[in-house]
């Protein structure tokens, strides 16, 4: 039990620091960086509960290949739109993205 | 079993604190390298949770990933290097905030909960990737089609995204 305690702990830990910087950075690449630790936490957890509570159910185990496959299709299309935007305004600030709140 | 809460532990430790480290710098690519130190140290933590198939995934994906992230940080930043010390965070107080309050409320909820019996073993390493397999082309073939679909779409949508457009 201790284990999945450990493993949930880190998986909260990892979520938070995610949030934190997915909300305070104002790079646009910085918050992508911040939406891969909350992922990275999703997939500690459901580790986690598949080794310790029904290693014989293999959905556990393709979930956590669904949140690899979002993570680089997070990556894929955060890039481009970086590409499109670096092209357009010359930066990937998000503090200098207020036009897109019209 | 006490070897492997060693492992989770410390692997976790060290993907917390490479996370952290990612937003403690001003270097783009210290930020991207910390990233990867975070995102190799989950992979461990997976290796010593016996999930070897995913665990070397995970491996082989992020430090990919990462190397692509590092070039792209290097191409849209001014200052890839942060010589120049500039301020790259808002509204820190309310960050912060969110950020403890996610984790212990993420926290809180996992000790609370009743997980049931802990099973001692995970199955052999070969027969976790037969059974994956099967569960793949099997009860998991739709998810894992459309996953694959998505990919494409993806792919597509990223490369018109940023295409230069012809007038």
């Amino acid at each position: 039990m201790i284990t999945l305690w450990v493993a949930l702990a880190v998986g909260a830990a990892l979520f938070a620091v995610g949030l934190y910087g997915a909300l305070s950075q104002t790079n646009m690449v910085m918050i992508m960086m911040g939406v891969e630790l909350m992922l990275g936490a999703a997939m500690v957890n459901l580790v986690a509960f598949w080794r310790f509570l029904h290693p014989e159910v293999y959905a556990g185990q393709m979930f956590v290949l669904i949140v690899m496959t979002v993570m680089a299709l997070e990556a894929a299309v955060g890039f481009g739109v970086a590409t499109a935007r670096f092209r357009a305004k010359g930066s990937v600030e998000m503090e200098e993205a207020t036009e897109l709140r019209e | 079993m006490m070897l492997q809460l060693v492992a989770v532990a410390f692997f976790g430790v060290a993907a917390v604190a490479f996370g952290i480290g990612v937003f403690r710098t001003r270097s783009m690519v210290r930020s991207a390298l910390s990233l990867l130190g975070a995102m190799v140290a989950i992979g461990l933590m997976f290796l010593a949770m016996e999930a070897e198939f995913l665990g070397v995934l995970q491996l082989m994906m992020m430090a990919s990933e990462m190397t692509i992230m590092a070039i792209f940080m290097m191409m849209y930043m001014m200052d890839p290097g942060g010589l120049s010390q500039m301020e790259m965070t808002h509204q820190k107080r309310t960050s912060v905030g969110a950020g403890i309050i996610g984790g212990a409320g993420a926290l809180v909820l996992s000790f609370l909960t009743p997980w049931g019996r802990i099973v001692a073993s995970a199955p052999a390493p070969g027969a976790q990737l037969h059974d994956l397999g099967i569960e793949l082309m099997t009860r998991g073939m739709l998810i894992f089609e459309t996953a694959g679909f998505t990919i494409l779409v993806a792919m597509i949508a990223a490369t018109l995204t940023a295409i230069v457009r012809q007038k």
